[in-house]
């Protein structure tokens, strides 16, 4: 498995303030596969999913220690660039987030700002980055319309289609469809299981049925620890730990 | 309940500034005032002619405890449109009515207090000390532009002067202009205090202020008929120092009750001395 | 269902609230409540109304003392006139090199004022910690609250001998000197505001840049600043009122010599600008004369470039904001972006995105230190000369000798009584008309009326505002110079203020909080009163907190209106004058030889008690900040 796994934690730590949210993580994520992190709300997921990109830099008062390696590399290295750990590892929020700009140009946006100024490159991308989450066909005759005026299942696909056109390895997923009606749900899962054929897909969510359509592996957590990681199949049908049965079975959470 | 919450947070937000205000100045307040039942007038106009008024009231007020007299700046025509409306009882102006204005308020009465001169003023590292009235002519309407050419350093003139509205420079255009045009690059102030700040910070700069404006700055004799005339009180009231010009305290008819005391009081020997110590030329004794 | 949600209030079912047997129909208590909501709808309205019935008295007296030059000279020769000589053996009324001295030295202002501002903002709002920005944001709010007459004499002294000894000119006063003046006097008008748009672009928009990839600059360059663009253009348009508007200030350094600048790029070239006309020639100009009516005149040309501005910077901002649509307010079109990426593409395209964002961070950071050390040099100037001269006896004794002795507490008390009453008139009307024109009207003719009134009251002159309150208050209502003519006059003055910035922070409450609100059976009035005022109040009080700096400090509303030179009493009645700190000032510097210590002494208490005024607030706002995050 060592050769497959694209990102890593060891021994991972972190604090908001007094608050000790991530306990000890240690996990590693194999390559091209939909890793799903389920949890009860609180118990550090989401946390976790934002380690693994950065975005907890952004919050003042967090302090980390220990490891987050992405193909072997620490994130955390005192040279390592989060601007560059978030070009190769993308995310998608819980809440649909495009820019109030043109469909076209939030596709646009992450390659622009790495540098591609050529029309054509672009517009290649865009349509690449569109078809690749599925939205092209629904877009394609109104892509310099504004990106809100889409339905939040488009505006979601879109969020996706924009870190797509950015050449991530891995894509972050944090709820992904929790603001979504069960069709625009059903394609986005489509979507997700598709992308595992390129990506790396980590996904964070309430829904343990939309654990167990989606992800080839699961984790559980609880209070911040790790209490569980293993095949999907396995969590669901025969957890290692009472925890975990107690919380799939729907005993607690 | 409608709008209850709104009262409860904007008061508290409000009030943290408005409490500073009125509490501040309601707690500190000291004397309270006591208008009632003692006489009082207002006194408004020209800043030229307030110190009078003002240290004028200062002395007055000893001796009549319970006068109040209030005495506020604005310009002369503010001094003449109070009057002439009734919003003030006295009137300051350092500038005769103009026909429009003797026309508007045919009621209006001058009184004249004092006399003030005019000096040229020049930056104190200047080497010019005297000019003549044609030079002075010549440095206003823009045909002498350099200190070289009226016997100083090679030096470009800054050409500074009042507002067009300005009494003063009305009566510096009549008596030293001779009514030709300003040069138009004339920088114009409308105070004697910011001419003679400009005048003192400019090594170039010529100026024409009152009396009293002499801080930092260098005022010139007048050459007269090849004799220097320095602008000295007994020069200015002997008129050999040539460029001076009336003050005036108005009213609207002949004044009575506590204005009538208070301008009597200004051109008592001891008003007259208060004009002369506020730099101004008395008009009596 | 069957999980209780944890609610911060314990549930206690329906029946506290509601008769079961209620149905839909309106019961009395709904009855009354949708007529509370109503009444408050139609006040709203009358209060909104006062905007433009204020500006229609404004221009109504301008226009009857104004029109007059008109018939003597004709429109054209007014306008077009090369020649302002109205005390010339011919007199001549020619407007233009006025026209043209506003438009230069308002026109280098803004280019030296916008950047300076907008990267302060950006720096505030997103680069400085979060202990770096309470000090920085203050300081600059503090800027605003120094008064025009000390920048005036710190133009004066400081300024315009740097000019002239730096530049090597015979006279340091000069167009450049004015536009240096009222940059510093704009910037914390622009920086303010910008800072507080910018502040409220939802941090998803961040999140979504940053998780590309982008830098922290790109993201600001790309998502932030497009985002808060209408209220960066609502900053801008504030900045500019004031700095077209400044009287005291700008008379004192640009030397008001009415020439058109030769060559016209000659920023050393002495200028005049239409407010400076009216403030040295307004006081003593005789009553009736044509030349009284010639500076009417004057006044009512600069409303008409006032109002032609605004309404140009408001087409702007509206152009910007109609393309993005549906999105509700905040807003990036083509243009925007094209103009933000060719402003950017010669450093981006050579530079890698680092390096630029080092770049432009460090200028930005050079932006908050020029800012920084104009405040610091203005403060020195101010406490080094004026600190000695503070006694107790200064502090609570009443003039005498004209001020060279004694005290100034009836100032001191006299401008408190002014501005609070100022803002006791004009923050009710100003919070009351911004709520109507937000959350009552769509966009229709009377709410553009209302707002191009509100733009134009921004945009008048404190020196206009002076003479309405002049001529309407003083002589026309018969108030007299007056305590309260004069805090009428300040009222009208920060109105705009007051609904701009309250108009902006309640833009930036999300729509789905009203409905929320709306969902539960609330009716409007409930909804703004309890949903949407709370949370727009740190915003409304910076907008309080700019009026209070505002109106503490000016000296031409007041001078025709309120104050008097002297007086051993506070007044006891709303129709007695008042002494004030800045007409003291004003005085003292002007008209009063000697008095220097005592000078920059009541600088010195002015700026203190704007400071201290400031801070009270500041750390209201900080606690409502708190309390907003929690």
């Amino acid at each position: 498995m060592d050769n497959s796994t694209i990102l890593e934690t060891r021994d991972l730590n972190l604090w908001y303030g007094q608050k000790h949210a991530l306990i000890d993580i240690t996990v590693r994520i194999p390559k091209k596969t939909v890793t799903a992190l389920i949890g009860p709300s609180g118990c550090g997921k989401s946390t976790l999913l934002r380690c693994c990109n950065r975005m907890n830099d952004l919050i003042d008062s967090s302090r980390i220690t220990g490891n987050v390696l992405f193909n072997g590399e620490d994130i955390y290295d005192g040279h390592a660039d989060a601007y560059a750990v978030r070009e190769k590892i993308g995310m998608v929020f819980q809440k649909p987030n495009p820019f109030p700009k043109s469909i076209y140009e939030n596709v646009a946006y992450g390659p622009r700002i790495h540098g591609v100024r050529e029309k054509g490159a672009l517009d290649r991308i865009v349509e690449e980055s569109l078809k690749g989450a599925a939205l092209w066909d629904e877009v394609k005759d109104r892509l310099h319309e504004p990106a809100l005026a889409l339905s939040g299942g488009q505006q979601q696909r879109l969020c996706i289609a924009r870190s797509l056109a950015v050449e991530p390895e891995v894509i972050l997923m944090d709820e992904p469809c929790s603001a979504l009606d069960p069709i625009a749900t059903g394609k986005i899962e489509d979507l997700i299981i598709r992308l595992a054929r390129n990506y790396t897909v980590v996904i964070v969510t309430h829904n343990m049925q939309q654990a167990a359509r989606v992800s080839e592996y699961t984790g559980f957590m609880y209070m911040g620890e790790l209490i569980e990681f293993d095949e999907t199949s396995r969590i669901f049908e025969d957890p290692g730990e009472e925890l975990t049965e107690n919380y799939i079975t729907g005993r607690f959470g | 309940m409608t709008g209850k919450s709104l009262s409860g947070a904007t008061t508290v937000a409000v009030a943290g500034i408005l409490v500073a205000f009125l509490v501040a100045a309601g707690c500190v307040g000291g004397q309270p005032s006591d208008s009632s039942g003692s006489q009082q007038i207002t006194v408004t106009g020209s800043t030229t002619v307030l110190p009078i008024a003002e240290k004028a009231r200062e002395a007055f007020e000893e001796s009549h405890a319970s006068a109040g007299i209030m005495v506020s700046g604005g310009g002369s025509s503010v001094g003449i449109k109070a009057v002439g409306e009734g919003t003030a009882d006295i009137g300051m102006t350092s500038r005769d009515l103009k026909p429009e204005e003797a026309a508007g308020y045919p009621g209006i009465v001058r009184h004249h207090v004092a006399d003030d001169a005019i000096l040229l003023i020049v930056h104190p590292g200047n080497t010019v000390d005297r000019l003549t009235l044609d030079e002075v002519r010549g440095i206003y309407n823009g045909t002498c532009t350099n200190w070289n050419q009226v016997g100083g350093p090679d030096t470009q003139i800054v050409v500074v002067g009042r507002d067009s509205a300005s009494g003063t420079r009305e009566f510096f255009s009549e008596y030293v202009l001779e009514s030709e045009d300003f040069v138009k690059t004339q920088e114009e102030f409308n105070s004697n205090g910011g001419i003679q700040q400009k005048v003192s910070r400019t090594p170039g700069a010529i100026g024409y202020v009152g009396l009293g404006y002499t801080e930092g700055v260098k005022a010139l004799a007048l050459d007269v008929d090849g004799t220097a005339v320095e602008p000295t009180l007994e020069k200015i009231k002997s008129k050999h120092y040539p460029i001076s010009r009336p003050l005036y305290m108005l009213t609207n008819g002949e004044p009575d009750g506590l204005a009538r005391q208070y301008l009597d009081f200004i051109m008592s020997g001891e008003g007259q001395e208060i004009v002369a110590s506020v730099d101004y030329i008395p008009v009596q004794g | 269902m069957k999980k209780e949600q944890a609610a911060p209030v314990p549930f206690r079912g329906f029946g506290r609230f509601r008769r079961p047997e209620a149905g839909i129909d309106p019961s009395s208590a709904g009855a009354t409540r949708q007529l509370v909501d109503k009444i408050v709808g139609k006040l709203l309205f009358l209060v909104a109304l006062f905007a433009i019935i204020t500006v229609f008295f404004i221009i109504v007296f301008l226009l009857r003392d104004g029109y007059q030059i008109v018939l003597e000279t004709g429109v054209w020769s007014f306008l077009t006139g090369p020649d302002w000589n109205p005390a010339g053996y011919n007199p001549a009324y020619g407007a233009l090199p006025l026209i043209v001295g506003t438009v230069l030295v308002t026109a280098l202002a803004m280019v030296i004022a916008v950047p300076l501002s907008i990267g302060t903002a950006i720096y505030i709002a997103e680069i400085a910690g979060p202990r770096t920005r309470e000090v920085i944001k203050p300081a600059v709010e503090l800027l605003a609250g120094i008064p025009s007459v000390v920048y005036g004499f710190f133009g004066l002294i400081l300024l315009t001998d740097w000019i002239r000894i730096a530049f090597d000119q015979p006279s340091g006063s000069s167009w450049l000197a004015g536009s240096i003046l009222l940059a510093i006097m704009a910037i914390p008008t622009i920086t303010s505001v910008a800072e507080d748009a910018i502040g409220s672009v939802p941090r998803e928009f961040r999140e979504g840049s940053l998780a590309l990839g982008a830098t922290h600059w790109q993201t600001i360059r790309m998502v932030v600043v497009p985002g808060a663009l209408s209220g960066i253009g609502a900053a801008i348009i504030l900045g500019m009122g004031r700095a077209i508007g400044e009287t005291m200030a700008v008379l004192m350094v640009t030397g008001n010599a009415a020439v058109i600048p030769d060559p016209i790029t000659d920023v050393f070239s002495p200028v005049r600008t239409l407010t400076g006309t009216l403030g040295i020639e307004m006081g003593e100009v005789a009553f009736g004369s044509l030349h009284y009516h010639a500076l009417f005149g004057v006044a009512v040309v600069l409303l008409v470039i006032t109002l032609v501005v605004n309404s140009a910077a408001r087409l702007i901002v509206s152009r910007m904001q109609g393309t993005a649509r549906p999105g509700p307010h905040r807003a990036l079109t083509a243009v925007a972006s094209r103009i933000t990426h060719a402003a950017s593409a010669p450093f981006g395209r050579v530079v890698p995105p680092r390096t630029s964002q080092r770049g432009a961070f460090l200028l930005m950071s050079l932006s908050v230190a020029i800012v920084l050390a104009a405040l610091g040099v203005i403060l020195a100037e101010i406490v080094v000369n004026g600190a000695g001269a503070i006694t107790w006896e200064f502090l609570t004794g009443t003039p005498s000798d004209l001020g060279r002795e004694g005290g100034i507490f009836p100032a001191i008390a006299g401008t408190l009584y002014l501005v609070g009453g100022a803002l006791a008139i004009a923050l009710p009307l100003g919070i009351a008309t911004a709520v109507y024109l937000i959350e009552y009207t769509g966009d229709g003719p009377l709410t553009r009326s209302i707002r191009a009134a509100v733009d134009l009251l921004n945009g008048t002159p404190s020196i206009v505002f002076g003479l309405f309150g002049f001529a309407f208050l003083v002589l026309f209502m018969g108030f007299g110079v007056s305590m309260i003519a004069g805090q009428i006059t300040l009222g009208l003055m920060i109105l705009p203020t007051i609904i701009r910035t309250t108009e902006e922070s309640l833009r930036s409450i999300p729509g789905s909080l009203r409905e929320g609100s709306y969902a539960l059976g609330a009716t409007k009035w409930q909804t703004i009163s309890r949903v949407v005022l709370p949370p727009a109040l740190p915003g409304i009080l910076t907008g309080a907190i700019l009026s209070i700096g505002r109106a503490a400090g000016e000296t031409a509303p007041i001078m025709f209106t309120a104050v008097i030179f002297s007086s051993r009493h506070l007044p006891s009645s709303l129709t007695e004058p008042v002494m004030a700190l800045p007409y003291h000032l004003f005085i003292l510097t002007t008209s009063v030889p000697g008095a220097s210590a005592q000078k920059f002494g009541t600088a010195f208490v002015l700026l203190l008690l704007v400071l201290s005024i400031y801070l009270a607030a500041i750390l209201v706002r900080r606690r409502y900040n708190h309390a907003k995050v929690m």
